[in-house]
């Protein structure tokens, strides 16, 4: 029997008691009890708290509450002091005495432990002002940190059971139904079949017995979302499932919990203890003659038991396997009696439906899909935690506003949704509102709600092959397509990511993924393939990497290389080997060991965009290995390999039209084949974007000029001052060589496109760079302004500073994070005094007698995310303003001038790009291109392997087309690599690259980098992990 | 009724009924692999029977799939050939692809399935197959897992039809298979040996210890007088494993088969069948009469041994003392026989020729020596005995019919219908009611206690004992039924016959698969045409050998030598 039978009066004494015994205290301290918080050892910081304010005698005015999980785990522990609602995070035992004394003693809150904007580095005292809260709208978890989940009465002191009293004792089974079909309720466990429907089902099956069950097995990977609201919340559940029983019926519930979440369980049977003691179950609730009680199960941690049939049969004691369908459970269930199984959070929506009305509750989400949506946000994201939002709030909101973005810098690339049965939906679906149908139809499932962030280190086929390989695990075996359709699919992954992979496998996976899906018996075999099916969909070009290239984009799959690094690097620099010189002082070698890859590396050592070192293992730690710093290191101490004269052996003759790294790299290598090559070179000088667009103090003049000395001194034939088209015609060059490479490079800016752009002073940025490393007096005004964000705005502007401009200003329309151009770069310019201004974009130059004289700016607000993953800035209307300039540079992006082409080449382009195939052949297949000219602007790196494969691919053709046998490359010399390793790391950063300093030169165009010492070099040599080599213990 | 479309065909049936079974009614065949709908198992497993429905987002397993009005169903549309073919090649691409070798080559579903599916090629691939060991540990089933196809109907009918629940699935993913419980071996197990298993599985993965070359090396050795007897239902179903009808009664053309195989003496369980009526039916009287433990069980059936020592061990005392039928045949013929031909019992080799898997087991317990050797050498199931006869190129079917050889071949109508599910019980009560009244009954046929019903009675008037209750169980859950009444004190019964198998020894472990119940019912209906139609005496206590036996060797009835001889005592065995 019942103890009590709590009448409406009751429920308001309670609330009266509790609010005066929340009074009885100066503050309140809701820390969190999570299990995030408390594997952050939260409940040791609740001990010392304790101390503490025993040992200053504030127990009495100071109340500690253990509260549910927060939502912001990653700060974790959190606490929440009321009623300043001040926040702070990430306590350490240490910080107690501090926080006390300071906080609760002075009343001066203590900054330190505060949130700190990322970006704007500001102090954010209140929780309701930080982003991540101040943007998700908590309804299920409206209770979140602010009771103690193990205090009926404080569920009560907010509005708990009153919604139960309300159903027992004053509606009728088919109005609960009405309101909750009318609140347009889905199931949260991720299929988000409409709630109501689904018990009118079950409440018209006729039978004495019914059951109602919580499915709490959530088992997703990264998945804690049910998890949470139990610990937070247990009684919005227990609440939820006995107004469920009420409109079907049933005196009976189960809520089916893993055994894994031992707090959820805790706290949920001592949730139903005080129900029960309070006569909120049991027999006769609250007087209403209505019976129904509750019971925990819990299951052993079977993926599948979150499926509903199987979870009802491991109910019943049976292997948890999934039966056929129909029937339905609302027809026959659990015991094979009519049963309504909704999901912990579909369960606590219910309440405060009830009491709220549907109404209230449809005021948010979408057409298709009302209220709200928890979600479990993790992996490589900043903000990992518990958020709520409305539905129909974008994912790149959910990551971005909330989420606070990618962490390190690093790129946005896919966000997995609905786990193992869901899918990754790239950048282009980050302003896609999260509802059922949309998730759908994107290739992904709403699911519980996981939601994984994945950066550009993640890659795609390998998280494929990690899903596939949970499900094939977590497969109940029964039913063949899930048993061993998974398996086989599983198999196939492995193979792809171990280099293994064949022409066709990406279609097999396709084709069997379509019939598991079709055949399977449960959702989990169904939905199985999904990770495998998006990320074909979006990231096929990975797939084919790992199977054609045999590459790892992200340099994951492990098998597939031997070092990140040397894996990434486009024309694979055996970097682990030349590190692991240097720091055994054998400079010689290591520089032997750069020029066996690539002919530039005082070039790259200097301006190399350095893809390796963003994939470098010691970044995971603390920071990747400089090195291009050592790369340089090695260039500047080392002594220079010997250069030959190499033989012509071949009759061939190969013309290169362009003298910059892609074509001097192609020139080179067809000349160690035996190939007769000759560099035609427009400008005075060899070099290319290296010569005339990257300033001197980046790039020392004799630097480059060294290292084309060596190309040249092979026996290659450089023609300067040769202009195709003007000095001679591309037809005559068709007679006279066998083959041409075009690596002409772009060398065109874009124009802004916007009135008064053809006044004097207004250049583009690679013509004004151009004319100025031409020797030439380029004009320069008082006030520069650059519009871009790229490196050549960069090199732009610090090339005005150094022309003696009084102010230099960059414009850029997004915002700092979204430049392109390199972190170090613009903390160079900055240092000189370069001004940047950001969200800006340029509507109109000002002239004054056909000079520019002003320009006019708009400011831009950030609008809906790119494909790039970042947020498309758009004009503010009204927002104009004028700026006094007199030198305007635009910087916003090259194109290749290909003029030179006569119609007649049967060269196929875009007017800014010559097209190619797989092997840079144009459609002239006498003709190759590649570099710039190709792609666009791209890094040098990405020039030099252009020229490389490029005369790889020319010798090939000619040697296939006379049969014969491919070209054997001149053996090296040996050279043995040491491996030194130390035995334990210690966290060290890395080695700054000493500069001179800002001041002194802004002057000149002498070199701003100084290189590396010797010691330095070695120190920095000795971060490396040397993960090139499998040590076996 | 419901009225929907396949495969444009309008068709009407029952609410209720299966889409699979629907399309059948109008000739459509739907491939299927697991389900068995005469035990009501549907577990949708195979998902090899998969059927486009309109409106159906995914394909439904159409023998689970009940019909709905309107509906509308595709069994062959491009779609579902393909997802079918896909399912098959995963099966395949983990079974052993060694069908030219295996014991079902030839009436193994899959194999049937995946021509009818038209699987050409495997596309998938085979980088990791599941090789278990092979399961030898058991004197009567040979289980290889690598076999298996998780259709889990071996499991169904272990559980539900024989309540012993020894087999289950065990594991994750591709990793799962059926196991006995814990993994144990079957030898170690609280298996009965029933043999069921091996009946429903689709394909090799369980199948009973071929025995054939023993049989074939005692033919070939010249010092073996190789003598074989044959259980009553073998003439009832062997004719199926060798392209007759199911339910040709092929006695003759048997005897004639095993002749021309080169046995010495073709005798007959039946004989021994009459031999158990006189026994057992003298240890009812005097268990009625002294007032022993009642009721009393039939001891015919080996699975129901071997099930009550495990499951009911405390029960043991209500099981008759008397041997099976094949194991009073094997001390008989290598004493009584022996001294008659004036052999050496060493020299004598008994083959028998049973329905039954457990029979190799009950052959080779280690008390069934009462002649002073092993008392029978060899059991061949049906299934072994139809194999030794193709590979003898015998043309069974037009062989003439021959006649046994005596005496031990000699049988009624009582012997015969051991075979079916309450032959026993009616055999015995003919002679009961004879000793008892020295009367026959008024009708010989008990019909009561005949048919597929899983637990039948009957009530008697017998003389001076008055009236007699008796009880029949075929298959081991149904005797679970009873022997918890007998637990419970609650049974009220004089007599209870169990066989383990459903239908009885007609339905039993060894015979030729497939089975269903309408071929047990054809087979039974044979077994009750013999003894009415075909045998001269239809009461065992008529046979004219069995008088001689008693006679010449044994005197009485329940006697001394009897007991020596025919009567047995049980192992208690945990579970």
């Amino acid at each position: 029997m019942a103890k009590k039978k709590m009448t409406l009066d009751d429920f308001k004494a309670i609330q009266e008691r509790m609010a005066k015994e929340k009074e009885k205290f100066r503050l309140r301290v809701m820390l969190c009890g999570g299990t995030a918080c408390r594997a952050s050892e939260s409940l040791s910081v609740k001990d010392a708290l304790i101390e503490e304010l025993n040992k200053r005698g504030l127990s009495e005015e100071i109340q500690i509450v253990e509260t549910g999980c927060n939502g912001f785990c990653a700060m974790g522990p959190v606490m929440m002091i009321l009623p300043e609602d001040i926040f702070y995070l990430k306590l350490t035992l240490e910080d107690i005495p501090e926080l006390v004394g300071k906080h609760f003693v002075d009343g001066k809150p203590v900054e330190r432990l505060m949130y700190r904007d990322p970006v704007t580095g500001k102090i954010i005292p209140r929780l309701d002002d930080i982003p991540f809260f101040a943007l998700q709208q908590p309804r299920v978890l409206r209770n979140r940190g602010l009771i103690d989940p193990e205090k009926i009465d404080d569920y009560i002191w907010r509005d708990g059971y009153q919604a139960a009293h309300k159903v027992l004792t004053q509606m009728s089974s088919e109005e609960i139904i009405d309101q909750v079909k009318e609140s347009g309720l889905r199931g949260r466990g991720g299929a988000g079949f409409p709630t109501g429907m689904k018990w009118e089902f079950c409440a018209n099956a006729k039978d004495d017995i019914k059951y109602v069950l919580c499915n709490a097995d959530e088992g997703d990977p990264g998945a804690f979302m049910d998890r949470s609201v139990m610990e937070a919340d247990p009684h919005s559940v227990i609440e939820g499932m006995i107004i469920g029983a009420k409109a079907i019926n049933s005196h009976q519930g189960h809520i089916y919990c893993r055994a894994e979440y031992p707090l959820a369980v805790k706290r949920l049977n001592i949730a139903i203890d005080q129900a029960r003691e309070y006569g909120l179950l049991g027999k006769d609730i609250m007087g209403s003659g209505f019976d129904f009680d509750l019971e925990i199960y819990q299951g052993a941690g079977a993926f599948v038991c979150g499926e509903e049939t199987a979870l009802m049969i491991s109910i019943e004691g049976r292997r948890g396997m999934p039966r056929p369908r129909p029937p339905f459970p609302a027809v026959s269930g659990l015991w094979e009696k009519p049963t309504v199984l909704n999901n912990v959070e579909t369960w606590s929506n219910i309440p405060q439906i009830i009491l709220k009305g549907p109404d209230e509750y449809t005021s948010i989400g979408t057409e298709s899909t009302k209220g709200t949506k928890v979600f479990a946000l993790t992996g490589n994201v900043n903000n990992i935690g518990l958020v709520e939002v409305p539905m129909g709030t974008t994912i790149g909101q959910i990551i971005f506003d909330i989420g606070g973005g990618i962490p390190g810098g690093k790129k946005f690339k896919a966000a997995q949704l609905g786990g193992p049965s869901g899918g990754c939906l790239p950048a282009e679906h980050l302003n896609l509102p999260v509802d059922y149908e949309a998730v759908t139809k994107a290739g992904a499932i709403m699911g519980s709600g996981g939601m994984i962030v994945m950066d550009e280190d993640t890659c795609m086929v390998d998280m494929a092959r990690y899903f596939m390989d949970f499900c094939q695990d977590e497969s109940c075996g029964k039913c063949t397509p899930c048993r061993v359709g998974t398996k086989r699919m599983l198999e196939i992954l492995e193979r792809i990511c171990n280099g293994e992979g064949k022409e066709g496998d990406i279609e097999l996976l396709e084709e069997i993924a379509q019939d598991i899906k079709d055949c399977a018996l449960c959702g989990l075999g169904q939905t199985a393939p999904n990770p495998v099916l998006s990320t074909i969909r979006y990231f096929r070009d990975e797939y084919e990497a790992h199977i054609r290239d045999k590459r790892c984009p992200a340099a994951v799959c492990s098998a597939l290389f031997d070092s990140p690094c040397r894996h990434t690097c486009p024309v694979g620099m055996e970097i682990p080997a030349y590190v692991a010189l240097v720091r055994a002082k054998r400079i010689d070698d290591a520089y032997k060991v750069l020029k066996r890859t690539n002919p530039f590396p005082a070039v790259c050592g200097r301006v190399c965009g350095h893809p390796c070192q963003y994939k470098c293992r010691r970044g995971q730690l603390d920071e990747p290995v400089a090195i291009k710093n050592l790369k340089r290191f090695i260039t500047d101490n080392g002594k220079k390999p010997k250069v030959e004269l190499l033989p012509v052996t071949r009759e061939e003759k190969v013309a290169i039209i362009g003298a910059g790294p892609s074509g001097l790299t192609a020139a080179l290598e067809l000349k160690k084949r035996g190939y007769a090559v000759t560099v035609l070179e427009e400008l005075p000088e060899a070099g290319g974007m290296l010569r005339w667009g990257i300033p001197a103090y980046r790039l020392p003049r004799d630097i480059l000029a060294g290292e084309i000395k060596d190309i040249l001194d092979t026996g290659v034939e450089l023609r300067t001052k040769t202009c195709v088209g003007r000095d001679i015609s591309f037809k005559q060059l068709e007679k006279d060589y066998d083959f041409i490479y075009v690596a002409v490079g772009a060398h065109k800016s874009y124009k802004l496109d916007v009135p008064g752009e053809n006044a004097d002073g207004v250049f583009g940025a690679v013509e004004f760079l151009r004319a100025h490393n031409m020797g030439e007096r380029v004009k320069i005004g008082k006030s520069v302004a650059v519009v871009g964000g790229g490196n050549s705005a960069v090199d732009a502007a610090r090339t005005a500073v150094r022309l003696g401009a009084d102010t230099v200003t960059i414009y850029y329309r997004r915002e700092r994070k979204d430049m392109p151009a390199e972190e170090d770069e613009i903390k160079a310019a900055e240092e000189e005094g370069v001004r940047i201004e950001y969200l800006v974009v340029p509507v109109e130059v000002k002239t004054l007698k056909g000079e520019v004289n002003g320009l006019k700016l708009a400011r831009m607000k950030l609008g809906p995310f790119d494909r790039s993953a970042r947020k498309r800035p758009e004009p503010i209307i009204g927002s104009e303003f004028n700026v006094e300039v007199d030198t305007l540079i635009a910087a916003i992006g090259q194109n290749a001038d290909i003029e030179f082409l006569p119609e007649t080449s049967g060269v196929e382009n875009s007017k800014v790009k010559v097209n190619v195939d797989a092997n840079l052949r144009t459609s002239n297949p006498k003709i190759w291109a590649g570099g710039d000219v190709v792609t666009g602007p791209a890094m040098v790196i990405d020039a030099i392997k252009a020229g490389r494969d490029a005369a790889g691919a020319i010798d090939e053709s000619i040697r296939a087309a006379k049969g014969e046998s491919p070209w054997a490359p001149l053996e090296e010399e040996k050279i043995d690599i040491p491996l030194e390793i130390d035995e334990e790391i210690v966290e060290q950063p890395q080695a700054a690259m000493p500069e001179a300093p800002p001041k002194k030169r802004r002057k000149d165009f002498r070199e701003v980098e100084l290189g590396y010492t010797l010691k330095t070099a070695i120190a920095e040599a000795c971060r490396c992990m040397r993960c090139d080599v499998e040590i076996e213990e | 009724m419901v009225t929907l479309t396949i495969d444009d065909q309008e068709v009407q049936v029952p609410e209720g009924t299966t889409i699979l079974e629907a399309a059948r009614s109008i000739g459509i065949n739907i491939p299927t692999l697991c389900s068995m709908p005469e035990i009501n198992h549907y577990p949708g497993a195979c998902r090899v029977c998969v059927v486009e429905v309109d409106r159906v987002r995914n394909l439904v397993a159409s023998c689970v799939y009940p019909v709905a009005k309107g509906m509308k169903v595709k069994t062959n549309s491009e779609r579902v050939r393909r997802a079918r073919k896909s399912v098959v090649e995963f099966l395949l691409s983990d079974h052993p692809q060694d069908c030219n070798i295996c014991v079902r080559s030839g009436n193994c579903e899959l194999q049937q399935v995946a021509e009818m599916v038209g699987v050409r090629e495997i596309r998938v691939p085979r980088t990791d197959f599941t090789v278990h060991r092979i399961d030898d540990s058991a004197p009567a089933l040979i289980r290889d897992a690598s076999k298996c196809i998780n259709c889990l109907r071996c499991v169904a009918v272990c559980a539900e039809v024989q309540g012993v629940s020894l087999l289950t699935p065990e594991g994750r993913g591709f990793n799962s298979k059926v196991v006995p419980a814990m993994s144990a071996k079957l030898a170690d197990s609280a298996c009965t040996y029933c043999g069921q298993c091996a009946v429903v599985c689709p394909t090799g993965a369980i199948v009973e210890r071929d025995d054939t070359d023993k049989v074939w090396a005692a033919l070939e050795d010249p010092t073996k007088h190789v003598v074989v007897q044959e259980a009553p239902s073998i003439r009832a179903s062997l004719g199926e494993d060798l392209g007759l009808p199911p339910g040709t009664l092929v006695t003759g053309k048997m005897i004639a088969a095993l002749r021309r195989l080169g046995f010495d003496r073709v005798f007959d369980t039946n004989f021994a069948a009459d031999l158990t009526i006189m026994e057992e039916g003298h240890e009812l009287l005097h268990r009625v009469k002294t007032g022993g433990t009642l009721p009393m069980t039939t001891s015919c059936s080996p699975g129901w041994i071997k099930f009550i020592e495990h499951y009911y061990p405390q029960l043991l005392a209500h099981v008759s003392t008397c041997k099976s039928p094949q194991q009073m045949f094997g001390p008989l013929a290598k004493t009584y026989y022996a001294e008659l031909a004036g052999i050496n019992p060493k020299d004598i080799f008994v083959v028998s020729i049973m329905p039954c898997v457990a029979k190799k087991f009950e052959a080779e317990r280690p008390e069934m020596c009462d002649s002073g050797h092993r008392d029978v050498d060899v059991v061949l199931t049906t299934r072994e005995l139809a194999r030794m006869i193709r590979q003898a190129g015998i043309d069974f079917a037009n062989l003439e019919d021959e006649g046994y050889d005596p005496p031990m071949g000699q049988y009624t109508g009582a012997a015969t219908i051991f075979g079916a599910t309450g032959g026993v019980m009616e055999a015995a009560l003919r002679t009961v009611y004879a000793v008892v009244t020295g009367e026959s009954m008024p009708s010989l046929d008990i019909t009561p206690v005949r048919g597929l019903e899983g637990v039948k009675e009957a009530a008697l008037e017998v003389g001076e004992l008055g009236e007699v209750r008796v009880a029949v169980a075929h298959g081991l859950a149904n005797a679970r039924k009873l022997m918890d009444q007998v637990a419970e004190g609650t049974s009220k019964y004089h007599f209870i016959e169990i066989m383990a198998c459903p239908g009885g020894c007609v339905g039993g472990g060894g015979q030729p698969i497939p089975v269903s119940n309408e071929k047990r019912r054809l087979r039974a209906q044979a077994l009750y045409h013999d003894d009415a139609e075909v045998q001269e005496f239809r009461q065992s206590h008529e046979n004219p050998a069995i008088k001689e036996l008693y006679e010449k060797f044994l005197k009485e009835p329940y006697g001394k030598l009897s007991h020596k001889l025919l009567h047995t005592n049980y192992t208690e065995r945990g579970i």
